[in-house]
């Protein structure tokens, strides 16, 4: 074909300054010759990579990208390329299911010593991605609309089961008490119109707790508008905690001053309920009630048929749901554990992420918004409930999920003994697909 | 007597414009429980019953999300700066919901007001609106509280009523004659008159206490709730504010109009960090003071056509008719 004969793909390398800069740079003093399709990015260690840095490349024409760094046990910085190669890990996944085509990423170690290895490495990238071809495929609709994935029953309307009226007099009366005695000043719970924010005991009865009380109360506590009210209550259901876990453990709650009333839960009949296995919230200072639901074997989910499709065409999925993006970020608002100040989607010098609610504004927003929930995520699956659009956004979350639990048999918010999944590092991560 | 038309006829209709090229927008089944707004592929995909209101608004169809207002090229030294408006093909809004043409000529008056909004005003009038007056409402509605109501033909070029299997149209001006005339039958079945929500608050009120109340506790204690994302002004069909970015690198790029919202932190803080909107609560009252103060005594026009969107929209169930009732109770 002539388009393979005059095809010059097009590699950006991200490469650590102290061991694979160097080793580039010896090739050269040592003439050895490589092809001249890599183009070097040198960056201070793997482990400053920002993610984002991959996905850019793609978007400015890289037909395959190459991060390179020091062997393990060589880091200029101790352990940054641990940390970078814990992240890749879970990334590698991320973009799997977003539909990136893994076969134009790589990772490789190369040392300042291993000017061959560097030459052999680029040489086969640029051999096999010449085999490729160029990347069309991203951001790229396919333009024949998928049927979608399979989607849950529309709900029945839910009615309140006797033991649920039972629950809500018992935690009416447990605020009023808490209220009255000046334990907290409010108490963030759930209303007949949305959350509410109980601060008299005589307000208490405009507490309820039917199947309408959906959302994660936890995501207030970040609010300042929130925290001058003083000591707070907050209402959770076993799924809602685990984001409690997470924050005590980043330091965004402080445990002793947050009272935590837990309630039994069998279940909002919404799809993540049915897997799951907190029915019954284990740290709360109260629980209330009795959950009788057993948790059922995870059936076939939409991510399952997401990931049956290939590469191309999940790329061709996300696009048109990304299309619906209107950057209204309530997925972020919504999330308990999108705490920061400042987002990153929100930094303009210089701009992160565009602000455009275009298809490379969309991807990245999305891709960013995901992996910061990397090993953080509890699954509460707020954000595809906020999302207007209706994006589904949670699959992203899942697969991190999934891969967290996989690889490293992590599970967020399970466990507050166990250190955070990023953050942390084993000499032990698996590194099968670093070259 | 009155014009008539089949529903058959009228997606017949609908593949006729698309095929001379107008782009047809109404709206569409995303999937199950979700119509959105959107340009049509067929006529098939338009879907006219079965929902109260689309989640989005058609104001994306005249003002949308994301617009290039120009672009640039650096050469050398040379700089080639080219115009961001591509031609812009006659549209025609299908379907649309009489709430979500009336904010039309709301909208007008501000991308008109001083500077007269060329990338608007391109969209605006190439833009022909065949509204479907509702025959339904929800608890979200309430346009009979601005003055609107189920049938109000503000903003429309021709209205269209469901007679179960045909719909009664009135052309309401020469743009919309144009589209049906000649395909329309004469009948004497006309459209009853239809109640609408009951009205829920009084504007004026509404006006009086944000101005008269506009340090009282009442903003911060009812809009604890909100938890400032944009869901309810990007879905909303009057809410227009925008942010102008410049995207791009050292050889080329684009200037960018984007939606903004008030209700974000970023959109009033100053270079100096202040923000002298501080708090949501001070973000939602500008909210209301823009739509039922500010606007008003700008161009004497409610910034609000009730159509309940925020409503819809709010992860948390809350929402400007949240306020504006609780502010009627205050009184």
């Amino acid at each position: 074909m002539s388009e393979t004969s005059t095809f010059e793909p097009k590699i950006i390398a991200y490469v650590c300054n102290w061991c694979t800069y160097l080793g580039a740079d010896l090739a050269g003093t040592t003439r050895l010759e490589y092809p001249a399709n890599v183009r070097i990015v040198r960056l201070p260690c793997t482990g400053r990579i920002d993610f984002n840095l991959l996905v850019k490349a793609f978007e400015i024409g890289a037909d395959a990208v190459l991060v390179s760094g020091c062997h393990p046990g060589d880091c200029h910085y101790t352990a940054g390329n641990y940390h970078a190669r814990r992240r890749w890990i879970l990334f590698r996944e991320l973009l799997d299911t977003v539909g990136f085509d893994l076969r134009r990423i790589h990772f490789t170690w190369i040392s300042a010593a291993e000017g061959r290895k560097w030459q052999q490495e680029v040489t086969r990238i640029t051999e096999e991605t010449r085999q490729l071809g160029p990347y069309r495929d991203l951001y790229h609709k396919n333009g024949s609309k998928r049927p979608g994935l399979p989607v849950a029953p529309p709900k029945p309307v839910p009615s309140a089961k006797p033991s649920m009226q039972a629950q809500e007099q018992q935690l009416r009366e447990s605020c009023r008490k808490l209220l009255a005695d000046g334990t907290v000043k409010v108490v963030i719970g759930y209303g007949a119109e949305g959350p509410v924010f109980i601060r008299r005991a005589e307000d208490v009865d405009k507490l309820v707790w039917n199947a309408n009380c959906l959302s994660n109360l936890t995501a207030y506590l970040k609010r300042k508008e929130i925290k001058r009210l003083g000591k707070a209550a907050v209402v959770v259901k076993g799924c809602d905690e685990r984001a409690l876990v997470i924050l005590e453990k980043e330091y965004q709650v402080d445990r002793p001053n947050q009272r935590v009333i837990g309630m039994a839960c069998d279940g909002m009949d919404e799809p993540k309920c049915a897997t799951c296995e907190v029915h019954t919230p284990r740290f709360a200072d109260e629980v209330i009630g009795e959950s009788a639901a057993q948790s059922a074997s995870p059936s076939a989910n939409a991510l399952d048929a997401l990931m049956q499709l290939s590469p191309a065409e999940r790329m061709s999925w996300w696009a048109e749901q990304f299309e619906r993006c209107v950057k209204c970020y309530a997925c972020r608002q919504v999330c308990p554990l999108c705490y920061c100040e400042r987002c990153i989607a929100d930094k303009n010098r210089p701009v992160a992420i565009d602000t455009s609610a275009t298809p490379e504004g969309n991807f990245a927003w999305h891709i960013t918004r995901a992996f910061h929930l990397a090993g953080r995520c509890i699954g509460c699956g707020e954000c595809a409930r906020a999302c207007p659009e209706g994006i589904p956004l949670n699959l992203l979350n899942m697969t991190l999920a999934k891969a967290a639990e996989k690889h490293f048999g992590y599970r967020a918010g399970m466990d507050p003994k166990v250190e955070p999944l990023i953050g942390t590092y084993a000499l032990t991560d698996k590194e099968d697909f670093i070259r | 007597m009155s014009e008539i038309l089949s529903k058959d006829a009228l997606r017949k209709l609908a593949a006729e414009w698309l095929t001379q090229g107008k782009v047809v927008a109404g709206p569409v089944e995303e999937k199950p429980g979700l119509v959105l707004y959107g340009q049509l592929a067929s006529p098939e995909s338009l879907c006219l019953e079965g929902f109260i209101h689309p989640a989005n608004s058609a104001k994306e169809f005249v003002f949308p999300r994301h617009e290039r207002l120009c672009s640039y090229r650096l050469e050398g030294n040379r700089v080639e700066l080219a115009d961001g408006g591509a031609e812009i093909p006659a549209q025609i809004l299908l379907g649309v919901r009489p709430c979500d043409a009336a904010a039309l000529p709301i909208l007008d008056h501000v991308f008109n007001w001083d500077y007269q909004d060329e990338a608007y005003n391109r969209r605006r009038q190439a833009t022909t609106v065949v509204t479907l007056a509702c025959a339904a409402y929800d608890d979200s509605c309430f346009c009979t509280s601005v003055g609107l109501g189920p049938q109000a033909e503000r903003g429309s070029d021709v209205m269209l009523f469901d007679l179960g299997g045909e719909y009664e149209v009135r052309c309401l001006t020469d743009k919309g004659r144009a589209l049906f005339a000649g395909k329309t039958q004469t009948s004497e079945k006309t459209a009853p008159a239809v109640t609408g929500p009951e009205v829920k608050f009084q504007p004026e009120h509404i006006r009086q206490f944000v101005n008269e109340q506009f340090t009282s506790p009442f903003w911060q204690d009812e809009t604890l709730a909100c938890l400032g994302c944009g869901a309810c002004a990007y879905n909303c069909p009057t809410c227009h504010c925008f942010d102008i970015v410049d995207e791009g690198n050292t050889r080329h790029g684009e200037r960018v109009r984007n939606w903004d919202s008030c209700q974000f932190v970023q959109f009033t803080v100053h270079a100096s960090g202040h923000n002298p909107r501080p708090d949501q609560g001070a973000r939602q009252r500008q909210r209301v003071l823009h739509k039922f103060s500010i606007y008003p005594q700008k161009f004497n026009e409610i910034l609000c056509t009730g159509c309940g969107n925020c409503t819809r929209n709010c992860p948390e169930g809350q929402g400007l008719l949240t306020l504006l009732t609780g502010i009627e109770r205050a009184l």
